[in-house]
């Protein structure tokens, strides 16, 4: 069964496929195939960061948006993924690649690919790019889907210190870049909004350009094992797939986890639900979807487009009943922020 | 006719070698790709259509370029028996420091490309120069010591790369990097008819390392204690050798070579170090100088044939296929290169043997028909 | 298996052979191999094979054992034809073999060692005990099965590989050169082992090229030429000297020095040398003598009592200590080993294949080595790459070597490991004697050579002391020593104890002088 569906796959893009590198090969890069159709023939190819399909975080959000583009509106996607230590010329390589066979609009998820898709897009005027997390790439035909990450994180830095009775908690983050300090920095002001002597513990997995940090969650845990020994009874991750090593270390240690960019309630295994307290979400999936959307119904505007909590862009998650007690709070605090009372700060 | 045989089994036998390894690892992938339900004649034909495009073909000489000074770094060390397992943090760190010095500072064109480079090697080749103190000073083992180099210099990257010290942030990117290097520093790179994508400009620094490699090894009184004291570190000594001088010399020059690897990629793509600066190349780098038998030229097939792999295999994923497959392509075409030149050698010594036979049984009945 | 043979059967004149090889004849490439072998061995006979090194003993007794498969010829065991595909069809055939190289494990107890594989047999308890016991007490081995095989001497090793093959039913036994690991009195003691088996019953092959020994111990003897059996002698009917000539087939080359070339013009002094191992220990013990120019000068010892150290302290491998080293009148005790060579050093190592050779590299390259500094090898010295190999005149170096000492090659460009030993070693006499050396140090110089190699590297040595070399001897053939010296040292202990006349001393008041005996030392 298996087997047939990737005949199918096979057969439909080998067809694309050979169309589309006929004309490539000959018209070098000015040359575009594929969105001549109309909008009900959108292919739609999405690329992922390092890590890819399965963190149950980050890269799993763009999938979920995928998912729902597909089902939703009814087109065909592809998702490719990326491989460890690989340079610009490979991730323009990918775009490349699904730009010459026919999909469009493309979405390459992760500051990572801004060179790429630099590189790329110019080249391929009729194809639609949307870029996830930067917004130093421009382009007529370049979308920069960028996230408020330090909104989200102050709303449940707050649930935290709201939350702790130790007044302790701690901050797991994948790999010491500037995205993820901005985890870090609104995480430990909401904290200290609510509580200003919360002792916010702070660690990070690995330091560039070791990415290890966001696929590591045996190390994850023995710093989320750390944190909990030494008090803390909060825990909050921003680190991909190694977030799973978190939960693990809480389900343990029976003390609070807070998740990150998906509602890891939702997807965590039963036994370990209970201990995610909320997480901080972000909204990669409805703006893959919002993005798609706009290039079928060709509303596509290029630039930056910004996810905040004032569009739902990014939020809390409330799956966990745990944390009803404190949403007033919580929700009191998202409106001063969208009413601009509250400026988050973006680096720690 | 020894002269032949000599001939065919210095060049001709490992070429036949490499074939057969080449032949089987594509016998195994096949295998396993027909195990999976796919197609390997299709996946074949897919690869070596998308292989063969000018954008294809210019990222296989890219890669291959950088694939190759790799490879020869780990090879200068093989040739003296001295693994440099460090080659990847000696890169990197390389890259890091010469690109930053190359944003730092302002010099006229040709001057401030070749300072960058000179900055490059001498950053690696002191950084592997430490493994080669160690090791004669106190017996540290080089394939410890330059791995825990590795994460070393993970560690100091790392610390450098920065705000306030080495680095700078771009307004609205998530990526963090050196300075970018100005024009004054970047070497361009070459066309290639119909490609959309340009050669690097420092294909050339390879191919000048490749030759000045062979010289060395083989043309020079330098290189040949080097390989003495790799073919028989005792005979080495009693010929006069100065084994652990050459011990750091030797892990020097790989460091150095080492630090050029980044060198194509910082000043004909990157211009910067930044946090999306390829890794983990110093290791393809092993694989391929196994593969190319230490040999300049064989190491640069070895390196297009990789670069080849890793670039047409890209499209594999739009078929289902994992493009990972080609990782045990490159995996059986090591081994088996292996496992087929120790064969072929004892072949080779064993016609050599013969000869040497025959000479001497025709030397008898002369002498005996003479007597 | 059991054993499943009978019982030794009357030893009588009309019982069948042991052992019996007809016509046996073996091909490899480039190996001398063996041709129409005809071997008898009686039953209860410790029976010698020798030959020298290269004359297919070791080819034959593969066969007989399994490990190699005859290209023609038959093998008869108890009078039975049989083919053996492994040395397991050999050993169920009560075959066994001692190797020259003991296959022990060092950190197991000698019954783990004898069990090992042949667990089947006596189990690997109480059983297998039992039955070692009664082994080493039948044929008076003294072994003690729970020891350690890492504690053990190298004779307790052979003789706990002796029971190994006795343990698995061996009643024909196979040894392989076993005295050549052996000193003085561990021979004795084999031997007295030898003849208890042979009293039982059993048979031995005993593989040698000590002629001495052979006569001392076996009842018959196979000699062995290229290859092919020449002849079987008693050993009451020959003498040592007629056993060699049947084994080289012409007659020995004599070592021995025409008139004397001696100068009183030292060219090489050792003062008080002295070298320590990593432990502190003296290895060398204030050694002090002089070499003149045209003087061999000969130093005897039994091995492993300083004689490598000192002959690598010279060539600066090894620190000096303590003393002085002087070349002529240069001191260059801290010199190094190349410096030393460009100054004039000629070295021929102990070890040739290990020290002396690049195995896998080309005789050109061979040539270059050792000599990597100096013309024709290499042309505009200099800079940190040392200059330019001159491959050309490497290369026509090297064959002007390969004719002038008669290096049986093909080329120039053969790997040196094609070579048989004694081509190898004229290459390396040949290459050392080049570029007129002042002080040539001579290790083994004809150690597992051919008797032809033997004779030439002799007359090698006698040309160049005529032209005023200095040659530093050490050996351990005293014929050797005693012929081809002008002065003779014996060292013991790192100590030079005797100095004796070559002239007048016979071999036997060497071998006392070597071990610390002092037989009016002068």
């Amino acid at each position: 069964m298996r087997r047939m569906r990737v005949r199918r796959v096979a057969a439909v893009a080998l067809a694309g496929a050979l169309v589309a590198m006929g004309v490539a090969s000959c018209g070098g890069g000015e040359t575009t195939a594929g969105g001549g159709g109309g909008e009900q023939s959108l292919k739609v190819g999405l690329a992922y960061d390092i890590g890819g399909r399965g963190d149950k975080s980050f890269n799993d959000a763009a999938f979920r948006g995928l998912q729902r583009v597909q089902k939703e509106l009814n087109l065909e996607v592809k998702d490719l993924a990326a491989t460890e230590g690989e340079s610009d010329a490979d991730k323009a390589s990918r775009l490349k690649l699904m730009a010459d066979t026919g999909y469009n609009p493309i979405i390459a998820v992760g500051f990572v690919y801004a060179n790429a898709v630099k590189e790329v897009a110019p080249k391929y005027p009729n194809v639609t790019f949307a870029i996830v997390d930067d917004e130093t790439v421009k382009g007529s035909n370049v979308a920069n889907l960028v996230f408020a990450e330090e909104q989200a994180s102050y709303l449940v830095g707050a649930a935290a210190a709201a939350k702790s009775e130790a007044d302790n908690i701690g901050f797991v983050g994948g790999v010491d870049t500037p995205l993820i300090k901005k985890f870090e920095a609104g995480y430990v002001a909401g904290a200290e909004k609510i509580n200003p002597d919360v002792e916010v513990q702070v660690g990070y997995l690995s330091q560039p350009p070791d990415f290890s940090g966001f696929r590591d969650p045996a190390k994850a845990k023995t710093m989320a094992d750390g944190m909990y020994d030494k008090g803390a009874d909060v825990v909050y991750h921003a680190a991909g797939l190694s977030g799973n090593g978190l939960f693990e270390a809480a389900a343990g240690q029976k003390k609070w986890a807070i998740g990150v960019d998906s509602d890891q309630y939702v997807s965590a295994p039963g036994d370990q639900k209970q201990y995610i307290l909320t997480s901080a979400l972000k909204g990669v999936d409805v703006a893959v979807f919002d993005f798609v959307k706009s290039v079928g119904d060709k509303t596509f505007k290029p630039g930056v487009q910004r996810f905040d909590l004032a569009d739902n862009g990014v939020g809390y998650s409330t799956s966990n009943p745990e944390i009803n007690d404190v949403k007033p709070r919580l929700e009191e605090l998202k409106q001063q922020i969208i009413d601009g009372e509250i400026t988050v700060p973006t680096e720690p | 006719m020894p002269l032949i045989a000599g001939r065919l089994g210095r060049i001709g036998l490992p070429v036949v070698a490499a074939a057969v390894a080449l032949a089987f690892a594509a016998a195994v992938t096949s295998a396993v790709l027909a195990a999976t339900g796919a197609n390997p004649l299709a996946a074949f034909r897919q690869m070596i259509g998308y292989g063969s495009q000018p954008d294809s073909v210019v990222n296989i000489i890219n890669r291959g370029t950088t694939y190759y000074l790799s490879a020869v770094a780990v090879a200068i060390g093989f040739r003296m028996r001295l693994f440099n397992i460090g080659v990847d943090g000696q890169y990197r760190l390389a890259a890091m420091l010469a690109a930053a010095f190359g944003g730092f500072v302002a010099l006229p064109p040709v001057l401030h490309q070749a300072a960058v480079i000179v900055v490059a090697a001498l950053v690696g080749g002191l950084w592997a120069g430490i493994a080669g103190v160690l090791k004669v000073t106190r017996g540290v083992s080089e394939v410890i010591s330059t791995i825990m180099l590795n994460f070393i210099s993970t560690g100091i990257i790392a610390f450098l790369l920065r705000p306030n010290l080495f680095a700078v942030q771009v307004q609205g990117s998530n990526n963090i990097g050196t300075p970018p290097i100005p024009p004054s520093g970047r070497v361009p790179g070459f066309p290639l008819t119909g490609a959309s994508i340009q050669v690097f400009g420092l294909v050339l620094l390879a191919v000048a390392v490749g030759v000045a490699f062979a010289v060395l090894v083989g043309r020079t009184r330098f290189g040949f204690d080097l390989r003495a004291a790799g073919l028989s570190p005792s005979a080495a000594v009693a010929s006069g050798v100065n084994v652990p001088q050459m011990v750091v010399a030797t892990m020097v020059l790989s460091g150095a070579v080492a630090g050029l690897l980044g060198m194509p990629q910082l000043l004909g793509d990157s211009f910067t170090y930044a946090l999306d600066f390829p890794t983990g190349l110093g290791f393809t780098g092993i694989a391929i100088a196994l593969l190319g038998r230490n040999h300049p030229v064989g190491i640069a097939f070895a390196a297009l044939l990789w670069a080849f792999l890793d670039q047409s295999a890209q499209i594999l994923d739009l078929f289902g296929i994992a493009k990972e497959i080609v990782i045990i392509t490159q995996a059986t075409v090591v081994l088996s290169v292996v496992v087929v030149y120790e064969v072929v050698h004892r072949f080779v010594l064993a016609q050599q043997q013969r000869a040497v036979g025959e000479q001497l049984g025709a030397d008898e009945r002369v002498a005996g028909a003479t007597a | 298996m059991t054993q499943t043979q009978p019982d030794t059967p009357a030893p009588g004149e009309s019982a069948p052979p042991a052992v019996e090889l007809r016509g046996i004849g073996k091909r490899f490439p480039g190996v001398v191999a063996n041709h129409n072998v005809d071997v008898t061995v009686r039953h209860g006979a410790v029976h010698a094979i020798v030959g020298e090194n290269g004359a297919g003993k070791s080819t034959l007794m593969k066969i007989l054992y399994g490990m190699l498969r005859p290209d023609e010829g038959t093998i008869a065991i108890d009078g039975e034809t049989v083919a053996f595909h492994s040395p397991a069809d050999a050993i169920a055939r009560g075959i066994g073999m001692v190797h020259q190289h003991f296959m022990l494990a060092d950190n197991l107890t000698v019954l783990e060692n004898i069990v090992l594989g042949a667990e089947h047999l006596h189990g690997i308890a109480s059983g297998a005990r039992r039955r070692i016991a009664e082994l080493s007490d039948a044929y008076g081995l003294g072994v003690q099965p729970d020891r350690r095989v890492e504690h053990l001497g190298v004779g307790d090793r052979q003789r706990v590989e002796i029971l190994k093959v006795l343990y698995r039913g061996a009643r024909i036994i196979i040894l392989d050169e076993p005295t050549a690991v052996l000193v003085p009195q561990e021979v004795d003691e084999l031997f007295g082992n030898l003849r208890e088996l042979q009293r039982e019953g059993l048979t031995v092959l005993f593989i040698s090229h000590k002629l001495d020994e052979v006569l001392a111990v076996a009842d018959a003897i196979t000699v062995m030429r290229d290859g092919t059996t020449v002849a079987s002698v008693r050993p009451s009917e020959v003498t040592a000297r007629e056993l060699a000539e049947l084994m080289v087939g012409s007659e020995l080359p004599v070592p021995e020095l025409r008139e004397s070339t001696v100068t009183d013009v030292p060219a090489l002094t050792l003062e008080g040398v002295s070298v320590l191992s990593a432990e502190g220990r003296a290895l060398v013990d204030s050694v002090s003598l002089a070499i003149h120019r045209g003087e061999i000068l000969g130093i005897a010892g039994v091995e492993g009592n300083g004689q490598a150290e000192l002959v690598e302290a010279i060539m600066g491998v090894r620190p000096v200590a303590a003393g002085r080293v002087l070349l002529e009148d240069l001191d260059i005790t801290g010199w190094t080993t190349r410096r030393r060579r460009e100054a004039g050093i000629g070295y021929i190592p102990e070890d040739r294949q290990r020290h002396g050779l690049l195995l896998e590299a080309p005789l050109w390259e061979n040539r270059v080595l050792g000599h990597q500094t100096q013309p024709p090898n290499v042309k505009r010295l200099g800079g940190w790459i040392g200059g330019w190999v001159d491959r050309l005149g490497a290369r026509r170096d090297t064959r002007r070597i390969v004719e002038t000492y008669e290096v049986h090659t093909p080329g120039v460009d053969v790997p040196a490991t094609s070579l048989s030993g004694g081509n190898q070693q004229r290459l390396i006499v040949g290459r050392e004697m080049t570029g007129s050396p002042r002080v040539l140090i001579a290790a083994h110089p004809t150690r597992g050579v051919d008797v032809g190699a033997q004779a030439a590297i002799w007359g090698f040595l006698r040309e160049a002391r005529a032209e005023g070399l200095a040659v530093l001897l050490v050996s351990a053939d005293l014929d050797e020593l005693i012929g081809m010296s002008d002065a003779l040292y014996a060292l013991c202990r790192g100590r030079l104890v005797a100095r004796v006349d070559p002239a007048t001393v016979t071999p036997e008041e060497l071998g006392i002088a070597m071990t610390g005996g002092m037989p009016g030392a002068g």
